[in-house]
């Protein structure tokens, strides 16, 4: 997402040529997946910590690649058949034009170029992500005005190093900004004390923190730099397949605010307590036919992955490293944004 | 020519070094200076490395922050990802035996016995088919393992060398047609040299990765492994071709001429003449290009390769190991220095050999 467009130039020649291309080769992508017998989705070796990483056992792990889990699961009734292709975050878009992945669940936001530029169509939003600003705590700073005159790092080259200047702007606030190319070196250079600020996308600021060797010696700072939301993007054209993303998520988030985990699926698919429950699990048919999926395919999503808490928890949330609340992220019904569509 | 006899007086070591090191009061300093700074250095390297360092596999960053030197647990840890990606756990033997396989058709073919041009096609055609049947696997009960699963040493030794196999030839080729003495290809190896050379290798290797598959017809686009191996090793050979060019320049016009006036065909002036001279002549920048061809083999990871360089960054990008970053750069860089090193050391010594019968005093 906001994370370093090195090669943009490259990737947006590539582009040019790719959209020509790819307009007259997208057909019925869900079919392409069945007859592949594999879902091709993006990993990254760059990506963001709880997004998508590897674990000792070389698997991939993260919200990210859970959610692509989570849609494999939906088509073919098992996670195995996720496929996770390395790519780069210059690469995304070309790669996903030319085919060689279904569709990007890679921390990236909808933007309008996106959408109207380069062809592509996203779902709903699955995770909020706002960039904001941490500072020493012994500067005793409590918003980022109140930092003027100090420093402030940013990764270089990347959006927020934009929404940096542009907030500076907008508030008359006057710092030096330090853009350094690489994440781990940002990181360095403020815990070193070489800045007084550091400026990242939430998730990553906030694992930061947590993981310093003094969390007690930073405070997140409450200004909102910018807020992008996190969305699965697939090429323009095929409008069940984003369907199906967007079912997909929405039966993660239904699943959570009604309850079902993939624990107790089984035991409420037996006895659903309501007709509506009854038809998302499979229980009674009708469900999967409007999208080319099976009946059961939410079921098999619940019973295989989880639902949108178990995947948040084991990713970011109290069963990872990071410990990160919810917040924005959470339902609806618990403070937050998120919601599902609904399955009558 | 070397005299036959040496008549200058010979000295104990312990003069010579008196005299090179500590010949006035300021040299001294210098010395006794120079040996401080660089005994401080090892010092702290060692202290870092060895001394305060965690060696305990089951340590964490609580753990390792409570001694000031690296914490090498993430390379107990992690190593399998630093050095096969996210090649399958189970089958990772089979990626340490290709390593090992290219290693030894490496060593094997720096070895002057195997010098000719049949052993070393068959050590070769051989290794490289016990490569690409353990990596790919499918046959002999093999799980087959798709070329995006390959990664880490056994991917960027595998690009390497066959960036040094594709390229060499057509190195050799494009230099041979810059010089024809018929202008349109000339021209046209030329063209070809120069257009290449002025494109960054990211630029190609992107090409190549993304950008081909649109203009291609479809039975010509293969795996992008090897359309990546291809840009690489066109951008080697254009570099390469400028090489041996300087190396023909090196060669007296006679030699070529007499060579025709023996009566030679232009296969036998090329191949037992001129090429040999020129490659002599070549050596060193040879060596040099063959050492940053190695290190350029990283530049993959922009289209989503992960070889020995994103595999390690693979490694410590999870929350646990996070901190470690610098150890797992030094463990690596410990890797490129061993080929690069050897490398040299072999180039230097191969220029030495080839030079014996030319030593000029």
């Amino acid at each position: 997402m906001m994370k370093p467009i090195l090669l943009s130039t490259v990737s947006l020649g590539a582009l040019a040529l790719s959209s020509l291309a790819a307009q007259a080769d997208q057909g019925d992508t869900l079919r392409t997946v069945q007859e592949r017998g594999s879902l091709n989705c993006p990993g990254d070796v760059g990506s963001y910590l709880g997004f998508a990483e590897v674990d000792d056992n070389g698997v991939w792990r993260g919200i990210d690649i859970e959610l692509c889990r989570a849609m494999t699961s939906a088509i073919f009734g098992d996670p195995s058949h996720a496929n996770i292709v390395p790519i780069d975050w210059a690469q995304r878009w070309p790669a996903l034009q030319s085919g060689d992945i279904d569709i990007v669940i890679k921390a990236s936001g909808g933007t309008r170029s996106r959408d109207t530029e380069l062809g592509l169509q996203f779902s709903m939003s699955y995770y909020l992500g706002t960039t904001k600003v941490m500072g020493h705590a012994e500067l005793g700073l409590e918003t980022l005005a109140d930092a003027a005159g100090g420093s402030i790092c940013v990764p270089a080259s990347t959006s927020t190093e934009r929404q940096v200047s542009s907030y500076l702007e907008a508030n008359g606030i006057e710092m030096e900004i330090v853009a350094i190319e690489r994440n781990e070196e940002v990181e360095a250079a403020y815990f070193s004390g070489r800045c007084d600020t550091y400026a990242q996308w939430g998730p990553v600021l906030a694992i930061a923190a947590s993981q310093s060797d003094d969390p007690s010696a930073h405070v997140l700072l409450p200004d909102v730099l910018a807020l992008e939301p996190e969305v699965m993007i697939a090429r323009q054209g095929d409008d069940n397949w984003i369907d199906i993303a967007n079912w997909t998520l929405s039966a993660l988030l239904f699943a959570e605010q009604e309850g079902i985990t993939s624990e107790n699926v089984d035991e409420i698919r037996q006895n659903p307590p309501t007709a509506e429950i009854g038809r998302f699990l499979g229980a009674t048919p009708g469900l999967g036919a409007g999208l080319g999926l099976s009946d059961d395919w939410a079921y098999n999503v619940i019973s295989q992955v989880g639902n949108y808490s178990e995947i948040f928890e084991r990713s970011l949330g109290m069963e990872s490293p990071y410990q990160m609340p919810r917040e924005m992220t959470a339902l609806w019904n618990a403070g937050g944004v998120l919601f599902p569509l609904v399955f009558d | 020519m070397t005299l036959a006899t040496d008549f200058r007086p010979r000295h104990s070591r312990l003069y010579r070094l008196r005299r090179a090191y500590f010949a006035s009061p300021l040299t001294g300093l210098v010395t006794l200076l120079s040996v401080a700074i660089l005994a401080w250095l090892a010092w702290i390297v060692l202290d870092w490395t060895v001394l305060q360092a965690t060696f305990d596999a089951d340590a964490n960053q609580a753990i390792c922050a409570e001694r000031a030197g690296a914490c090498w647990s993430v390379i107990a840890n992690r190593w399998r990802i630093i050095l096969f990606g996210l090649y399958p756990l189970d089958e990772q033997w089979r990626a340490g035996v290709a390593c090992a396989v290219v290693a030894l058709v490496i060593v094997l073919s720096c070895l002057p016995l195997m010098w000719r041009f049949s052993r070393l096609a068959l050590v070769w055609v051989l290794g490289t088919a016990v490569f690409y049947t353990l990596m790919r696997g499918g046959i002999f009960g093999l799980v087959p393992v798709n070329e995006q699963q390959w990664g880490g040493l056994p991917l960027t030794l595998f690009i390497f060398v066959a960036t040094g196999i594709l390229g060499m030839p057509l190195a050799i080729g494009l230099a041979l047609m810059r010089r024809s003495e018929l202008p349109v290809i000339a021209r046209v190896s030329g063209w070809i040299i120069d257009t290449i050379r002025s494109l960054p290798l990211l630029a190609i290797l992107f090409t190549c990765a993304i950008v081909l598959p649109f203009m291609l017809p479809g039975f010509l686009i293969g795996e992008k492994l090897y359309r990546v191996i291809f840009g690489a090793a066109l951008f080697f050979a254009a570099y390469q071709a400028e090489i041996i060019r300087g190396g023909f320049q090196g060669i007296p016009r006679g030699q070529e001429e007499a060579a025709k006036a023996l009566g030679l065909g232009y296969w036998q002036r090329m191949g037992k003449v001129v090429l040999p001279q020129a490659f002599r002549l070549a050596l060193p920048a040879t060596i040099n290009q063959f050492v940053i061809a190695f290190m350029e083999t990283s530049l993959v990871v922009v289209v989503g390769f992960m070889e020995l360089l994103a595999a390690s960054n693979t490694a410590f990008r999870t929350g646990e190991w996070r901190f470690a970053y610098i150890e797992v750069y030094v463990f690596i860089s410990a890797i490129y220095f061993a080929f690069v090193f050897g490398l040299s050391r072999y180039g230097a010594w191969l220029e030495a050999r080839m030079s014996a019968g030319q030593r000029k005093d």
